[in-house]
């Protein structure tokens, strides 16, 4: 109780609060650019953190880290492009809900939903960061690369209007991993002596060049519309803070379900938002009495996608509190800024700086606070964006892009990929193919290479991927989600034929 | 209609033939990795596995879409897909801006290069008026000078600066 009392002393001062306010505030405005990501964000933080107290550092990191999972919705509600990685199954839906007029609505939902779900994942990180850090760990190569197949699946939610091309989408991405470096042994794949790829594709740029270009670019499709001034999006701008409240608690399923996903993917050293907020969508979608709203505005697609991806800030944090181990590389540099102070992290941290630890669930809540504070505040001034013209933004979004994608790593050479990527972005959306798959592939392929290497490397044999039981629930996951796949695919085609033969007959 | 629907069907045939090339040639090019001595799959095993899979998966692409489209509409391709790209100008105008200040930054540096950008693009898209014209000057500056002031004063991040 002490250290508890000493952690909350340390968070509820006037100069903590302060920084952690600023702190939200910077999260929330560079997600909320294009090309800008959390983990930047994070980074350009930590040298103004030394200075402080290791606590107060920690905290204002946190602020900045929660703050961040929410900006990410704002681009994705009001331009369609994500913010940030974790936020490309918030695009789904929120657009089509600000396009159809109600962009306030949208933002509302997924800042509520943000705040439940970092509430959540601070409940769930504070009594069972122990089991569930040891359980994480537990799982091996064999698992891992199980666990990959499971999400994998999750292309049957993504496909959009055709599966043979949602596939071929998935494929691709997986296809554009494989460039550069192999992640095992080093050794260059399909560079073509070609300097700019031997360094393989970085998935920042993939991502701005896929979702935010080719977004861009058909924002100018109709030269009448943009010569004529209109905005991007039309509509009513109110917030409605309170009645999207209820809203969102009404979903308490969905909220819960999308924050444990969110919870559990995080604790998983390696995965992280970008990967919570599709595998929560795809968990709505398939629980969903009406699968076919989704895409067209469904409130449940915003609620689990920001649930889910603001549930990792918590859930990354477990196995770093109990193990010493970084769930992303958010948790890395949040690591680092400790290990500045002279503060170990492992097993013994919860020991050794129990006060600090404590603050930092608190600092989670009171982070979730300052997001939901900021949120209802500046979101008014977020939705002015609605109001600027097409050819006033594209421009201007599309010179954030190219600053965030040269930030990256300083390389000129992610500019020219970046033409290109764009340019291959906007051929496969002008030919219907869904670009969210092509997404996972570029994250999820990696992680399965790697481990399915690793896998085969500790034992040889093949069979362990069946016989271990973890690995074994994991792919039983993966078939089960594939036949619910093919029946609701097969039920969606039955209800169409019959609807097109009724005007017929 | 059913024209357009017919030329998109016959451009994404295209694309599946190109997808379908691309990945023979892919699953050539990982089959002459060599294998390392210290692991049962080499660096080119699970690329050949994604491209033996996008091999078949093209490969049954190109025959559902073969059967779809009517043979008498691929002579008129070519019309439809000029059609389509004249409808989009300001789509490819965007592109070649954008690529064409891409290659300006390493030369002109960011500033010059993204307020060219900026300032032309917008003058090429917006509606013709004098206070769109101020507005226009004043978010160039602010999005290529400013921004650039920003990152390297507050962030200490460099962007280009040129050999000019």
């Amino acid at each position: 109780m002490a250290d508890f009392l000493s952690g909350a002393a340390q968070i509820f001062t006037f100069t903590t609060l302060i920084f952690m306010l600023l702190g939200s505030i910077a999260g929330i405005v560079a997600a909320a650019v294009p090309g800008f990501t959390v983990t930047m964000a994070i980074i350009l933080t930590l040298p103004l953190t030394f200075s402080m107290e290791p606590l107060q550092g920690i905290a204002v990191m946190l602020s900045v880290y929660v703050g961040g999972y929410t900006g990410g919705l704002i681009s994705a509600a009001l331009l369609g492009i994500p913010g940030t990685p974790s936020s490309v199954a918030t695009t789904f839906d929120a657009f089509p809900m600000a396009r159809n007029g109600e962009p306030g609505r949208a933002l509302s939902l997924g800042v509520w939903a943000s705040f439940f779900g970092t509430i959540i994942s601070t409940i769930v990180l504070i009594f069972a960061a122990p089991p569930l850090a040891l359980f994480a760990v537990r799982l091996g190569p064999w698992e891992y690369f199980s666990l990959i197949v499971f999400a994998l699946t999750i292309v049957a939610s993504l496909v959009g209007s055709s599966v043979i091309r949602g596939m071929l989408a998935g494929l691709i991405g997986l296809a554009i991993s494989t460039v550069g470096t192999d992640p095992m042994l080093g050794r260059l794949r399909f560079d073509f002596g070609i300097e700019l790829l031997q360094t393989g594709l970085p998935f920042l740029v993939v991502l701005i060049g896929v979702f935010a270009i080719s977004q861009l670019v058909s924002e100018v499709e109709d030269a009448d519309s943009v010569r004529s001034g209109n905005a991007l999006v039309t509509g009513t701008v109110d917030f409605q803070t309170w009645k999207v409240m209820k809203e969102v608690l009404m979903r308490p399923v969905n909220l819960l379900r999308s924050s444990l996903v969110g919870v559990l993917i995080g604790a998983l050293p390696g995965a992280g938002g970008s990967i919570a907020n599709l595998v929560a969508y795809d968990q709505a979608k398939r629980a969903s009495k009406h699968p076919e709203n989704f895409g067209q505005g469904e409130p449940d697609g915003i609620v689990a996608s920001e649930a889910g991806n603001s549930a990792t800030a918590g859930g990354g944090l477990i196995p770093m509190i109990s193990l010493g181990i970084p769930g992303s590389a958010v948790d890395a540099i949040l690591m680092a800024s400790l290990m500045v102070h002279g503060i170990a992290i492992g097993p013994r941290l919860i020991l050794d700086h129990a006060d600090l630890v404590y603050g930092m669930f608190i600092a989670m809540v009171v982070s979730a606070f300052m997001m939901l504070f900021v949120s209802v505040c500046s979101m008014r001034l977020f939705l002015r964006v609605t109001e600027v013209p097409k050819w006033l933004i594209v421009p201007v979004v599309m010179t954030c892009c190219v600053v965030g994608t040269f930030a990256l790593n300083n390389r000129v050479t992610d500019l020219y990929l970046l033409i290109f990527i764009g340019i291959a972005g906007y051929a496969m959306r002008a030919l219907n193919y869904s670009l969210a798959p092509l997404v996972l592939g570029v994250i999820l392929g990696p992680i399965a290479e790697t481990n399915l290497r690793r896998a085969l490397m500790t034992d040889s044999d093949p069979s362990l991927f069946f016989t271990r039981p973890i690995s074994l629930i994991f792919l039983i996951a993966a078939l089960v989600s594939i036949v619910w796949a093919i029946r609701t695919h097969l039920k969606s085609r039955k209800t169409t034929e019959r609807e097109s033969d009724a005007p017929a007959s | 209609m059913k024209e357009v629907r017919e030329a998109g069907e016959i451009a994404r045939l295209i694309s599946y033939l190109l997808l379908l090339l691309a990945s023979v040639g892919l699953f050539f090019t990982a089959n002459a990795i060599p294998a390392s001595r210290f692991e049962k799959l080499g660096a080119g095993a699970f690329p050949k596995i994604v491209f033996g899979v996008m091999i078949i998966v093209s490969g049954m692409a190109i025959i559902d879409a073969v059967r779809k489209i009517p043979r008498s509409t691929y002579g008129d391709f070519g019309r439809q897909t000029v059609a389509w790209a004249r409808r989009r100008y300001l789509v490819f105008i965007s592109l070649a801006a954008l690529t064409a200040y891409l290659l300006a930054i390493p030369v002109l540096g960011f500033s010059i290069a993204s307020f060219v950008f900026l300032f032309g693009l917008q003058l090429i898209l917006m509606p013709r008026r004098p206070k769109s014209m101020i507005v226009a000057v004043i978010v160039a500056l602010v999005f290529s000078f400013g921004l650039n002031w920003l990152f390297a004063e507050v962030f200490t991040v460099f962007l280009p600066r040129g050999v000019l």
